[in-house]
């Protein structure tokens, strides 16, 4: 999922021309009184604000579920390639979200909590094999043994682990 | 010492072979299973480290550990770790697969990952050379070896606690004794010490008896170093008869799936995998005749178990089940995925006995054809779309108009494997199709990508893999074809005293496909017996090949390959590995002996070393 920059300046010039519009339009209501010749203007000017109104309510509802959507495929930390293109009322709505899910993945599943952003798909067993696509460096695991990811190695481990840094691009799930 | 009787059930059965020093086995039938332990000969102590009981020693210590595994780069190392991985994947044993190209590939991996490892399985590399000092090991690393190379190196054998070698021990492996080889050094102090605490004892007593004490001790002291200096050379000898010539053990993916089977998690997958390994040792020319006969036979055992088992039961298998078939087929290189002429045309056996780079010999194959009653437009066709009244008898037919040419050998023994209508497949395919993809040079990839394709191909869920790979065999053999063919019309073949020599330039068409061993080897042995097949020289026959190909344009550097005289029944031992080094040393040229099979290696100033080769 791609979010680009906020469109700040298509923003502005809407905002411009949203204004102009809307003055142009009490304008023609101050000098109707009486007259009704202007007021099909009036209400295609009015029509015409309506639907930038919802065009730009649609572009930020969209945003909006792909930055949710990231939080499910990233987990809480977003890469700074993503933040860069997220504005700060974007940010906040994100930490708000962050919160909320956290709270709730708390109240389920007992003392702990249940992670649900984990096995998204139903695990069919405990270990995977996976290849390496590219050079990872090293990578830990919950014991704390250090494993190498070089280029074209495969190895065999645990799901859990192994979930992220697929999701990343990093390794590939092999099924022979 | 205890023996324990054995029962035998004829019925489904495999016959056991007892070895030197243990065997474990199991008998099956379809009621019961019953498990045997014999163990001889608990007298002598196990100096040597050839794993005895498989299960036990490797499979057991491993089981709860994570591992590293480093796999060579030939197919049989691909096929021995397929069975190794799907028994990892049962038992859920954490492991790292790491491909190693050669033995510099095979330090760096050590080096790195020698910290979080401490169980290293190395599958056919390492056993040939003394592993503990190339790779400088802490204390507790243990590495288990399956390699196929011979001669194992003695200090390999000979090393209790840091080395297990999964070899089987009825292979003719002929190692030293220990104490021909090694021994201990503090005898010869202690009987120093001895002689001179006698000589200071002696100093007390009168000088008569003291002077014979001096001589005798002398004497005796002479007499040991004479001893030593012959035992020296003894051992040199010893060493040098042993390390002469290399040669190929039994598979390793055989290995590897006795050890399955062992345990009795032996699948048909694995199986399929053993056979590749096998066949692959024969197609690749590693092994003689007579050993691929009885690796088949064993095989043909736990083929029949498998079927057997199956069809037992009323409903039998759906077509999409994985069937294997023992074959006595035809030695046509993919006679089924192309059309039976280009197969006769590109296949080793054939093309020399017909001699097809000659006029003469397009003759003989167009009477050949004519002589089976076979159309040319049929024969020209892909085999599949061949009419089926000429596909029911082929191989009979074939057989006999082949023993009118003089070709006795046209079929040999073989599996195939089906599965669904359409996916047949004999081994010898398999083992084209993935040495192809693992020395694929059309894009430029990494080795590494290269291995990995090979060894998804062997999966049956990667089809397409195994076709594409198909194709590309199909492009090598042909342009073997053309390169042996121009080689003998061009007589590039010379003759260097005790060997034949032939040196590919680089302008050649599909040189580069050459800069890769197992393709020069393939070429290699074609060409050596299309040359004795076009040569009157009667003495030619009995000369070993040197061949030399450009391994990479812009350094200038040269892979050069050895191959030992053709015969019918060589028993396959190369000796160009001593010979390379020696040829190397002498004439100062810059090598690289890489690859674990010592018969190759890479070069720059090879006119020089290849006058020196003659002199060695």
């Amino acid at each position: 999922m791609s979010l680009l920059t906020l469109r700040r300046n298509f923003f502005n010039v809407h905002v411009i021309t949203t204004t102009k519009i809307y003055r142009e339009n009490c304008l023609n209501e101050a000098k109707t009184e009486g007259k009704s010749e202007l007021i099909p203007s009036i209400k295609f000017r009015h029509s015409c604000l309506l639907r930038n109104q919802r065009c730009i309510a649609a572009y930020l509802y969209d945003r909006l579920l792909r930055i949710r959507a990231l939080r499910w495929e990233y987990g809480s930390v977003l890469p700074t390639t993503i933040r860069f293109h997220m504005c700060a009322e974007e940010m906040e709505w994100f930490n708000q979200y962050k919160k909320s899910l956290a709270t709730y993945m708390r109240s389920i599943g007992g003392e702990e909590g249940l992670d649900i952003t984990q096995d998204m798909k139903p695990p069919k067993s405990l270990y995977i094999e996976v290849r390496c696509l590219k050079d990872h460096g090293e990578f830990e695991i919950d014991d704390g043994t250090v494993i190498l990811l070089k280029k074209n190695s495969q190895h065999f481990l645990p799901r859990w682990k192994c979930e992220q840094l697929i999701r990343q691009g990093v390794l590939e799930h092999v099924i022979s | 010492m205890c023996k324990k009787q054995i029962w035998r059930h004829r019925r489904n059965t495999e016959t056991l072979s007892i070895k030197q020093q243990g065997l474990c086995f199991k008998t099956r039938t379809n009621a019961e299973v019953i498990i045997f332990f014999i163990h001889l000969n608990f007298i002598r102590l196990n100096f040597n480290m050839f794993v005895t009981d498989i299960r036990k020693e490797f499979y057991d210590v491993v089981v709860n550990q994570r591992v590293a595994l480093f796999v060579s780069p030939d197919i049989d190392a691909l096929c021995a770790c397929k069975v190794l991985q799907a028994l990892f994947h049962c038992d859920q044993v954490q492991y790292t697969l790491v491909p190693v190209a050669g033995w510099q590939d095979l330090g760096t991996a050590f080096m790195e990952h020698k910290e979080q490892y401490q169980y290293f399985v190395l599958i056919n590399c390492g056993a040939n050379v003394d592993l503990l000092e190339t790779l400088q090991p802490e204390e507790d690393s243990v590495f288990f070896i399956c390699d196929t190379h011979r001669p194992v190196d003695v200090v390999n054998v000979y090393n209790d606690t840091q080395i297990k070698l999964l070899i089987k021990q009825d292979d003719d492996l002929g190692v030293p004794s220990y104490d021909d080889i090694f021994r201990d050094d503090e005898e010869d102090e202690e009987g120093d010490g001895d002689d001179s605490g006698n000589e200071s004892d002696g100093s007390a007593e009168p000088s008569g008896k003291r002077r014979r004490y001096d001589e005798d001790a002398l004497e005796r002291r002479i007499e040991r170093q004479r001893a030593r200096r012959e035992w020296e050379a003894r051992r040199r000898e010893i060493l040098f008869d042993y390390e002469q010539y290399e040669f190929h053990g039994t598979s390793a993916a055989l290995v590897m799936f006795e050890l399955a089977w062992v345990m009795s998690k032996d699948t048909k997958d694995m199986l399929w995998w053993s056979v590749i390994g096998v066949t692959d040792q024969w197609v690749h020319d590693k092994i003689p005749h007579m050993k691929y006969v009885t690796d088949i036979a064993t095989l043909q055992r736990h083929v029949s178990r498998h079927n057997h088992r199956n069809e037992d039961e009323e409903n039998s298998l759906s077509i999409d089940c994985m069937r294997i078939t023992f074959e006595y087929d035809l030695r046509l290189v993919l006679y089924q995925h192309w059309s039976l002429y280009e197969s006769i045309c590109n296949s080793c056996y054939t093309s020399c006995s017909f001699k097809l780079w000659s006029i003469n010999g397009q003759k003989k194959l167009q009477e050949f054809l004519a002589d089976m009653g076979l159309p040319l437009k049929q024969v020209r066709q892909k085999f599949n779309s061949m009419d089926m009244s000429i596909k029911e008898n082929l191989r009979e037919v074939i057989e006999e108009s082949a023993n009118k040419f003089s070709m006795k050998d046209i079929r040999v023994q073989t599996f195939a494997v089906n599965f669904g209508f359409k996916n047949r497949f004999l081994a010898s395919d398999v083992v084209h199709a993935a040495a192809a993809l693992l020395e694929n040079v059309e894009k430029d990839e990494m080795p590494t990508d290269n291995f990995i394709k090979a060894l998804d191909c062997l999966s049956r869920s990667n089809l397409e893999r195994l076709h594409l790979g198909i194709d590309l065999a199909k492009k090598k053999l042909k342009a073997i074809q053309q390169t042996v063919a121009s080689c003998i019309c061009t007589n590039l073949i010379l003759s260097q005293g005790p060997f034949l020599y032939c040196h590919l330039l680089e302008g050649t068409p599909d040189v580069k496909l050459f800069s890769k061993p197992l393709a020069l080897t393939l070429l290699c042995k074609y060409l050596l017996k299309a040359f004795i097949c076009s040569t009157r020289n009667k003495r030619c026959k009995i000369l070993p090949l040197i061949m030399a190909a450009p391994l990479d344009v812009e350094k200038g550097t040269v892979i050069v390959l050895g191959i030992p005289p053709e015969s019918e029944t060589s028993d396959k031992k190369n000796f160009f590995g001593r010979a390379f080094e020696k040829a190397a040393e002498s004439t100062s040229s810059r090598t690289l002996h890489d690859h674990f099979d010592t018969s190759g290696d890479f070069s720059d100033a090879h006119s020089n070393f290849t006058s020196a080769s003659s002199t060695s």
